[in-house]
């Protein structure tokens, strides 16, 4: 059952990929002047990469409790055996799926915040993907909280980008928005209307907020080709994450004058056939990281680069019977970075004091990992981007 | 001079009406609707766009695919795998390009637009669910139901083949229930988040235990002996129940008519504003139809906040209808890649929470592939609208379309264009007025 699962989604996939290179081989990027050097990022200015994993992904066999009894005994036919965990501590394993972020922890370049999620965790994905995204327990906060940050700066098309073509909630703001670039490359209009189209992206005065969004999502695509279209590799390659994460790295250490990246990896929600999938999902992020820390570090961005890799939510303790997991709440959160003080933050939370369903208890509020982010890498007062909030757990 | 019978130019007011009620549950108008209603008035335009005609002659053309049943996976690495493979691919694109074709060439096309609402609603995707032929019998179950009863819409849907596939029911047995399918059922498509308990989620899994389906087809058979069959406590009520009284039992909630009517406004409405609460009470029955016309005769269309972004299936499939189009004469492979690129392609939404709105479409990445899309519409298009002195073709352009009104920036910018009807269409259809309905 399994095995058929996973052979059904990577045959999807390779149908996919056929379509996308019959395709792709028509666009080629247009000659267009390198602007990076114009307006580069200043040296030694801190960068945030935010990974985020959607679908719930399963702390417990991210960052293993290995030496739990209640370990095994809870999820029998999901649990990691002793050839599949790369200890730690004496008490904590990773998932031998990522053999890099374990080398990565072992120089001291890994912060693992354990039990993080928020007061009364909502099983819902959508629910807690919004609660992560904008920063707010309510959903009073229509903005994201990467937007509100972009919202205390003046408009730029490069202060934050995303990896795709539709915009997060995180990345939108109440005045501001991240611009987002594909992997696919850059291309502008072309033909004899092309030289008109980026007068429609002025603002006018009898704009509603959304044309006028409109409008500024056309200059973006002009001001993004301009700037990055001459870095962005013709024919991408790897996997999904590998190739985002790839040309992020491309991009800073090209000193575009970006801030914030947001990338991401979907299909976390494995109610069925758990092991195969999540391993070859963390694998995926694993490689995907271990290459984008060594570009990095071989560039002059090296200190620069914080990476945060989360998701909504962990997963229950109990396995089910389809050798999966319903949804859960707490997890750890992994922040990665060569001035990260690496080790271990926060508490783990016990596998015999569940909540009402189950669950995990909560012992870390992701907004104080957001508070530190804010605080050491984004240099703003953690209360101007969520409100009344202050506390900052502080990994540099 | 004085001329009989000529009326004054419609007001603003009315242009954006006319051009909210096309665009939300038309997909747009054709050409010269527009014009023609802002002639005969906004009451004229609402029982337009409501209606259904027994027979949609426009439809006629549209040939369904013949998918067939696959079978089995065939050996891996083998010729007959590839043939597999291939048909399953082949299938796919040849359901969205007859969806598409559908939505274009209707000529009552509330029920298609209301298919697509309900798509993204019980939104499944075949990235899951693998099969092109349980997705067709999902897409007809979803347009049998589309304007009739709510109540008989869920009890189909919550034993869809394509449904179960995608949310794991195949995999939810007495002993260990797997609450995938019973959670998203109550959450995303019934009552709403925290209308429920944990404990009604485990519940109903339990009452849903005993279905399978054949993922090939899509067929979906009950067996009593693994049907958890003893009484439930589910949502205040204990009996026993299968799937489909399961559903019955769910949408009786009062929670129902409020989370419909709401999912409902956010679509078609707006998805800053709220709903008044007197809407829900056109939904009391359950009755689909009395809520889209309660929708329809609502004052909501008047209200300048109510602006909406089209969705990228929703801006094409208005550029075809305006520009007589059919996307299967298009490349169906380009097509559905483009709009795969902008984020939308049909039957693949990117999650069980169905298509992302607003201003998580209005990207400069959405706006490349925009351009690409916008440009092979064109090339093929029926353009005789824009055959008036240039002088006049840029308000004709926004009457064919279904603008309301062309900004200065809009309207200095596409008077450079008229050189050619080709060349204003291609910059029209990518000016902001019409990538929104304001």
């Amino acid at each position: 059952m399994i095995n058929c699962e996973f052979d059904r989604r990577r045959f999807l996939q390779w149908t996919g990929a056929g379509m996308f290179a019959a395709v792709s081989a028509q666009l080629s990027l247009e000659s267009l002047a390198s602007a990076a050097s114009s307006s580069p990022l200043p040296a030694s200015t801190p960068i945030l990469v935010l990974v985020t994993l959607y679908g719930g992904n399963d702390g417990l066999n991210t960052v293993v409790p290995f030496t739990d009894p209640l370990y095994q005994s809870t999820r029998s036919n999901i649990a990691l055996s002793s050839s599949q965990l790369l200890p730690i501590t004496d008490s904590l394993a990773l998932n031998s799926s990522m053999p890099s972020i374990n080398t990565l922890y072992g120089k001291n370049k890994v912060a693992i915040v354990q039990g993080v999620s928020y007061p009364n965790p909502s099983l819902s994905h959508f629910s807690s993907m919004a609660i992560w995204q904008s920063a707010s327990l309510t959903a009073d906060l229509s903005s994201g909280w990467i937007g509100r940050w972009l919202d205390i700066h003046p408009h730029s098309a490069f202060n934050a980008i995303g990896i795709g073509s539709t915009l997060p909630p995180a990345l939108v703001g109440e005045k501001s928005v991240a611009s987002m670039l594909d992997v696919g490359g850059v291309q502008l209009p072309w033909g004899p209307v092309a030289s008109l189209l980026p007068r429609l992206g002025r603002s006018s005065t009898s704009d509603v907020p959304l044309e006028a969004a409109a409008a500024t999502s056309i200059t973006d695509l002009f001001s993004t080709a301009s700037l990055l279209g001459p870095l962005v590799p013709k024919s991408p390659k790897g996997s999904l994450l590998g190739q985002q994460l790839s040309l992020v790295s491309t991009l800073i250490n090209a000193n575009v004058p970006t801030r914030v990246w947001e990338v991401n990896l979907s299909s976390f929600d494995t109610h069925t056939g758990e092991q195969a999938d999540q391993n070859a999902l963390l694998a995926e992020v694993d490689a995907a990281i271990g290459a984008f820390m060594t570009s990095i570090s071989a560039g002059t961005r090296s200190n620069d680069v914080t990476v945060m890799i989360y998701s909504e939510f962990g997963r229950r303790v109990v396995s089910n019977a389809s050798d999966g997991t319903d949804h859960g709440t707490s997890a750890p959160v992994l922040l990665i970075g060569n001035t990260v003080k690496g080790g271990l933050y926060g508490e783990q939370p016990p596998l015999n004091a569940l909540d009402v369903n189950g669950n995990l208890e909560v012992t870390t509020d992701f907004r104080a990992v957001y508070g530190g982010l804010l605080h050491d890498v984004l240099g703003t007062p953690v209360s101007d981007v969520i409100p009344s909030w202050k506390t900052a757990l502080s990994v540099h | 001079m004085y001329i009989s019978g000529v009326r004054p130019a419609p007001s603003f007011a009315q242009r954006l009406v006319t051009a909210r009620l096309l665009h939300r549950f038309n997909f747009g108008p054709t050409p010269g609707q527009y014009a023609d209603l802002l002639q005969r008035g906004v009451e004229a335009t609402q029982a337009t766009v409501l209606e259904r005609g027994s027979a949609d002659s426009g439809l006629g053309s549209v040939v369904a695919p013949v998918l067939a049943d696959l079978g089995p996976y065939p050996e891996a690495n083998t010729p007959a795998a590839t043939a597999y493979g291939n048909a399953i691919h082949a299938g796919n694109t040849d359901l969205v390009t007859w969806w598409l074709d559908r939505m274009v060439v209707s000529h009552h096309p509330l029920a298609e637009r209301m298919t697509w609402f309900w798509h993204g609603h019980f939104a499944t995707s075949i990235s899951g669910v693998t099969y092109p032929l349980a997705m067709q019998k999902q897409n007809n179950t979803l347009r049998t139901h589309a304007l009739a009863n709510f109540k008989d819409m869920a009890r189909a849907m919550v034993v869809d083949g394509a449904m179960n596939v995608w949310l794991n029911n195949n995999e939810n047995y007495i002993q260990s229930p797997n609450e995938n399918l019973a959670r998203e059922f109550m959450e995303l498509m019934t009552l709403g988040v925290n209308k429920f308990t944990q404990h009604d989620v485990t519940a109903a899994a339990r009452a849903l235990t005993g279905y399978t389906t054949v993922q090939s087809n899509g067929h979906v058979i009950f067996n009593a002996k693994q049907h958890f069959s003893k009484p439930l406590n589910i949502l205040g009520t204990t009996s026993k129940l299968n799937a489909e009284s399961l559903a019955s039992l769910i949408v009786s909630k009062d929670e129902n008519t409020k989370f419909i009517t709401d999912r409902m406004w956010f679509r078609f409405v707006s998805d800053s504003t709220r709903p008044p609460a007197s809407l829900a009470g056109s939904f009391a029955d359950r009755d689909i139809s009395s809520l889209v016309s309660a929708l329809v005769h609502s004052s909501a269309w008047s209200n300048p906040a109510n602006s909406l972004v089209k969705s990228p299936v929703e801006w094409f499939v208005g550029a075809c209808r305006a520009l007589k189009v059919r996307p299967s004469t298009l490349n169906p492979g380009d097509t559905q890649w483009q709009l795969q690129q902008m984020g939308q392609i049909p039957l693949n939404p990117p999650n069980v929470g169905g298509w992302p709105f607003g201003q998580a479409w209005l990207s400069g990445v959405a706006y490349q592939y925009r351009f690409h899309l916008a440009q092979s519409i064109v090339t093929t298009a029926d353009l005789a609208p824009l055959s008036v002195p240039k002088s006049k073709m840029v308000q004709a352009c926004a009457d064919w379309l279904g603008v309301p009104e062309w900004s200065r920036r809009t309207a200095s910018t596409l008077a450079a264009a008229t050189a050619t009807p080709s060349e204003l269409a291609l910059a029209a259809l990518l000016s902001p007025e019409y990538m929104v309905s304001a």
